[in-house]
């Protein structure tokens, strides 16, 4: 029977099909464990960093650090938008893309000059599709991202941004809140103006520190290395809600399988009882005729 | 013996963590030496070597910039660039070192750079061996 053939083929295919997504959800729930305590280890440096830079606005080191100061906001808008480079992780990429073309097209709107450096594959497949400028792309950070993969990106911003040919970097990632809810967002990295105020309120009595250089060249320091901190710490949390995305869509993958598979078998079995009914038919039919 | 709490945090992770009697850091214009008891201090980095020395005795790091901080009992090193001497290889340092000689010096930026390398190298030699 051709039809009973087919379905056998049918699930054979879904079988297949299963074993390669279980295979994906166990070695993504494997990687999301790892990235998930690497994520953690680089807590401890962001905190104290922040601590550091509150203390330091405090002592009075100049709130005018070109860093902090918001500019008039007409020049170069820069926006750094980070996928992965692979699929297979749900609405992940998608989500993070649209939010980053929508905007794009905000500040469009309000008539800055963006520029659009695109991380990950799949980001620039969507913008090539889109047929939309990029100025820069990066294919090249690992699943989860080195800080000195991250540095010279990080880097490349301070300098235009120093040079004033941008006022303004934004990133548009996903955040990881929870292994339950990662949304994907828009923050401005530089100037670095709001982050400093809302960390400074929480911080307990200062000390009389011993500066060494004086508080203004520190903040020449730290501000950078805040905001190269801040940067890696986006794609940190991008890798990490990346695996758990994975997780889910394959997770959902494999069970839609299974349901596959047993309503293709149920159908099959039925196929065979009809055919088998048929022939006894057939059988009982034939003898009767004879007799 | 007093001792106080030393920790050396880098981006990625942290790299050592324990009860120190005496602490030498590269600051950016030479060594600092730490012992417990010691007045709030923040202080930039240079690159250099950081000993840390403890009741299970001395440890040696290579440090490339960042910043230290003694608040109290508590001594925190933040630093984006932290490696053991194990991770050091001596033909690799060699290398830099070389590399970091080839770089040009026309302007006052290009021979600041090639000054960091340099020192980087040097000290990653040092190490190394």
């Amino acid at each position: 029977m051709a039809n009973r053939r087919v379905l056998v083929k049918r699930r054979k295919t879904a079988r297949n099909i299963r074993k390669i997504t279980r295979t994906m959800q166990l070695i993504s729930t494997a990687r999301l464990q790892k990235f998930h305590g690497r994520a953690v280890a680089s807590k401890p440096y962001t905190e104290k960093l922040a601590e550091l830079v509150a203390d330091l606005t405090r002592a009075g080191a100049g709130t005018d650090h070109p860093l902090l100061a918001e500019r008039s906001g007409s020049g170069g808008a820069a926006v750094l938008v980070v996928s992965s480079n692979r699929g297979l992780c749900g609405g992940y990429n998608s989500n993070v893309l649209r939010l980053g073309v929508e905007h794009l097209d905000h500040l469009a709107g309000e008539g800055r000059a963006t520029d659009v450096h695109v991380v990950g594959k799949k980001g620039t497949s969507y913008f090539e599709f889109l047929g939309r400028e990029m100025d820069r792309r990066t294919t090249d950070i690992s699943d989860f991202p080195a800080f000195d993969q991250v540095e010279p990106i990080a880097n490349d911003f301070l300098e235009r941004f120093a040079a004033g040919t941008l006022d303004s970097v934004d990133v548009v990632f996903t955040r990881f809140i929870s292994a339950g809810k990662q949304v994907p967002t828009v923050e401005r990295l530089l100037p670095l103006a709001a982050q400093v105020a809302d960390d400074g309120e929480a911080v307990g009595p200062t000390l009389e520190y011993e500066f060494s250089p004086e508080p203004r060249q520190l903040l020449d320091e730290l501000l950078p290395a805040s905001f190269r901190i801040r940067l890696f710490q986006a794609f940190v949390d991008s890798a990490v809600s990346e695996q758990v995305a994975r997780m889910v869509a394959m997770k959902a993958a494999t069970d839609a399988a299974g349901d596959m598979i047993k309503r293709l078998t149920q159908q099959y079995n039925r196929a065979r009882q009809t055919s088998i009914t048929m022939e006894l038919l057939d059988i009982v039919g034939g003898a009767n005729a004879l007799s | 013996m007093a001792s106080f709490h030393c920790s050396v945090v880098t981006p990625e992770r942290v790299v050592l963590e324990t009860e120190a009697r005496f602490v030498a850091l590269p600051a950016h214009d030479g060594e600092v030496g730490i012992l417990p008891g010691r007045a709030p201090l923040l202080v930039a980095l240079g690159v250099g070597r950081l000993r840390v020395q403890s009741a299970d005795g001395e440890q040696v790091l290579l440090v490339d910039g960042g910043f230290a901080e003694m608040s109290g009992t508590k001594l925190t090193i933040l630093t984006e660039g932290a490696r053991r001497p194990e991770e050091l290889d001596l033909g690799e340092a060699e290398q830099e070192f070389e590399d970091a000689r080839e770089l040009p010096m026309l302007t006052d930026a290009e021979f600041e750079a090639r000054q960091r390398a340099l020192a980087r190298a040097r000290a990653a030699r040092k190490l190394a061996r």
